[in-house]
């Protein structure tokens, strides 16, 4: 009976492939491409264990432990490589950066989506929205050179402003303390156009019968924003901060290479997981990387999990993925 | 996209409040609108001023002394390279663009069809890529030592080919044409490549519109996967020769450099900066009032899925 049940899946899996095969042809392409960049880069976790020697190859080089992994969190293990703490420096400032970054980067756009519903005029609406989506388009590349342009010491806008308001003026390129700041602020500025379009999206949905019978009973647009508009958008900004937990040990590369670049004296201030693990791989060596990157990514997936599982229970089952 | 309008009219007194709120709005709006324009029109407007004005005064939204000079002089200097890291940055964008529209379309069209049976497994191969991943060194490694990407051009296009997330993006949008359209199509004996071909694009024309901008402008910013591979100047993106450009700048401004080494080094002036700041943005600039709409039909359709 085991056997006939059996025999008869089977047949079913050869069925649906028979039948759809085409449709399964289909998702070929995009499986090699996944397979290739994502899946197959996965058997290189291994190096995390392995004193990894180029000539050795990745499965060749003498198996270590967890050696990389104690020395990540400044225990001294004999190996000879000194690692000068920045590991921990770079965990922290990505939290940082994230954490602001999620912040403000919640909060703005939310403002600026309600503020948006409360403008009548056509004309000023489209002319606005698209000013604060052009950031969007632009690479991190361009927004650096835009930053040059404010804080260059000498022709820098900002400088200028200062030194004509009888101001010192400020090496802002070599003084770290200020760029994670600048760095929060260009995030800000570059999503916030993106980011309110996702809550005018969710505010289009919201049932405008609620409105009438504020209206009705007398409320001001004040007391509607903050009673009504509020609450509703709260599981859109839940899930959206679920999301944003989710990757907070990731920092954004392409932001901090493209604002900061290889500017060495900044670098300690505003270096994150991923910047760090690019600047060591060649100093530190593939493996030490390896483990940092398998160390972001496992605490990645459990973070992601359980955001996931939370959202679930918010939104009705519904997850993030 | 408004929130229902409440009916003014019917009120005789419009509240203090209410008047707050309103100016409120639109002063908020503006200010963060203009924040968001006001550093591009800056850049565009020295990038045609006098470089000795511009020196001397500082910036300025309205071109002071408005000519053409620096960009002549680029293109006089080094033109070459400049149009070299054009052509570069507009082939991979369309090669790019292309390639990803075929791959990304095929599996999302295959995905949105509800009779294929293992459409969830797969969709789950892809997100768990999303989830987890192998990081940087290991990717870079296989990229490397066994694809032999370095300096190629195919560093710049293959690795940023299919993204998970347009995907679903596109199969939302494959999801809201009806099956029965395809039905008939069956019944006449149609293959699903050619129903997918000659059904499901041309009713999918808004979908493949904001996917494909979506991945050229993915592509026309791309200077991570250069930063990566690429050593040869050839075939530097454009982006990365701003980022080169730049990286010379900071360099010399952390005073870092040894004085003697800075002497040699020649920073460009301000305007020379901010006229390839605006060659790189290039061709957005001109096509944004006519693509914005798509992306903001793409974040919408994203957003409404959650």
């Amino acid at each position: 009976m085991k056997a006939y049940t059996s025999y008869k899946k089977k047949n079913g899996i050869l069925r649906e492939f028979k039948k759809n095969h085409q449709l399964y042809l289909m998702c070929i392409p995009a499986i090699v491409f996944l397979i290739a960049f994502s899946y197959i880069p996965m058997a290189g976790i291994y190096m995390a264990f392995t004193d990894h020697k180029l000539l050795d190859g990745i499965f060749g080089s003498q198996f270590v432990g967890l050696r990389w992994f104690k020395a990540f969190f400044g225990v001294d293990t004999g190996s000879g490589t000194r690692f000068n703490g920045m590991g921990l420096k770079s965990v922290y400032n990505t939290l940082y950066i994230n954490l602001f970054g999620l912040i403000f980067g919640t909060a703005v756009p939310i403002t600026i989506a309600i503020c948006f519903n409360e403008i009548k005029n056509k004309g000023f609406k489209k002319i606005t929205q698209s000013a604060m989506f052009f950031p969007y388009f632009l690479s991190w590349i361009v927004v650096g050179a835009i930053i040059n342009a404010f804080f260059a010491n000498s022709t820098g806008m900002i400088n200028r402003v200062l030194v004509n308001l009888g101001q010192q003026r400020v090496r802002w390129y070599a003084e770290p303390w200020h760029w994670k700041g600048i760095i929060i602020t260009a995030d800000v500025w570059k999503w916030c156009g993106y980011n309110s379009i996702i809550y005018m999206a969710a505010m289009s949905n919201f049932d405008p019968s609620l409105y009438e019978a504020a209206t009705v009973d007398g409320a001001n647009r004040f007391q509607m924003i903050w009673r009504i508009t509020l609450p509703l958008l709260k599981p859109t900004v839940i899930v959206l901060t679920l999301m944003s937990i989710g990757r907070i040990f990731f920092g954004d590369f392409g932001m901090i290479y493209g604002i900061v670049g290889n500017n060495s004296l900044l670098y300690d201030e505003v270096a994150v997981i991923d910047t760090y693990v690019y600047s060591a791989m060649k100093s530190l060596g593939f493996s030490y990387t390896t483990a940092i990157g398998l160390m972001q990514s496992v605490l990645g997936l459990i973070l992601v999990s359980l955001a996931n599982h939370f959202a679930k229970k918010i939104n009705d089952g519904e997850g993030l993925f | 996209m408004d929130a229902p309008a409440v009916n003014i009219k019917n009120r005789i007194h419009t509240s203090i409040g209410d008047k707050l709120v309103k100016i409120f709005s639109i002063t908020f709006i503006a200010i963060i609108a203009i924040a968001c324009l006001y550093p591009l029109l800056m850049v565009l407007s020295v990038s045609f001023s006098d470089n000795s004005v511009v020196a001397k005064k500082g910036f300025s939204v309205i071109p002071q002394k408005a000519t053409l000079d620096t960009y002549v002089y680029l293109f006089a200097r080094s033109g070459s390279r400049i149009l070299r890291s054009y052509i570069v940055t507009i082939c991979i964008t369309i090669a790019g663009t292309l390639g990803a529209m075929i791959v990304t379309s095929m599996i999302s069209f295959s995905l949105s069809i509800r009779d294929l049976k293992y459409r969830n497994a797969i969709s789950f191969f892809c997100n768990f890529t999303i989830i987890f991943s192998a990081g940087l060194v290991p990717w870079y490694i296989v990229c490397s030592q066994v694809y032999h990407l370095r300096d190629t051009y195919f560093a710049l296009i293959l690795p940023s080919m299919f993204s998970v997330w347009n995907m679903f993006l596109l199969r939302t949008y494959f999801s809201s044409i009806p099956v029965s359209l395809y039905e008939s199509a069956r019944l006449d004996g149609a293959s699903w490549l050619q129903i997918w071909w000659k059904v499901g694009l041309p009713l999918n024309k808004t979908g493949m519109l904001t996917v494909g901008m979506m991945y050229a402008l993915n592509y026309w910013n791309e200077w991570w996967n250069a930063l990566m591979f690429i050593d040869d100047k050839n075939k530097f993106p454009l982006q990365y020769i701003l980022y080169n450009v730049m990286s010379n700048v900071n360099a010399i401004m952390s005073g870092r450099v040894p004085p003697g080494a800075a002497a040699n080094i020649k920073l460009p002036s301000e305007t020379m900066k901010m006229a390839v700041t605006i060659i790189t943005i290039g061709p957005i600039i001109f096509l944004y009032p006519f693509i914005q709409k798509y992306f903001v039909n793409g974040i919408m359709t994203g957003a409404v899925k959650e």
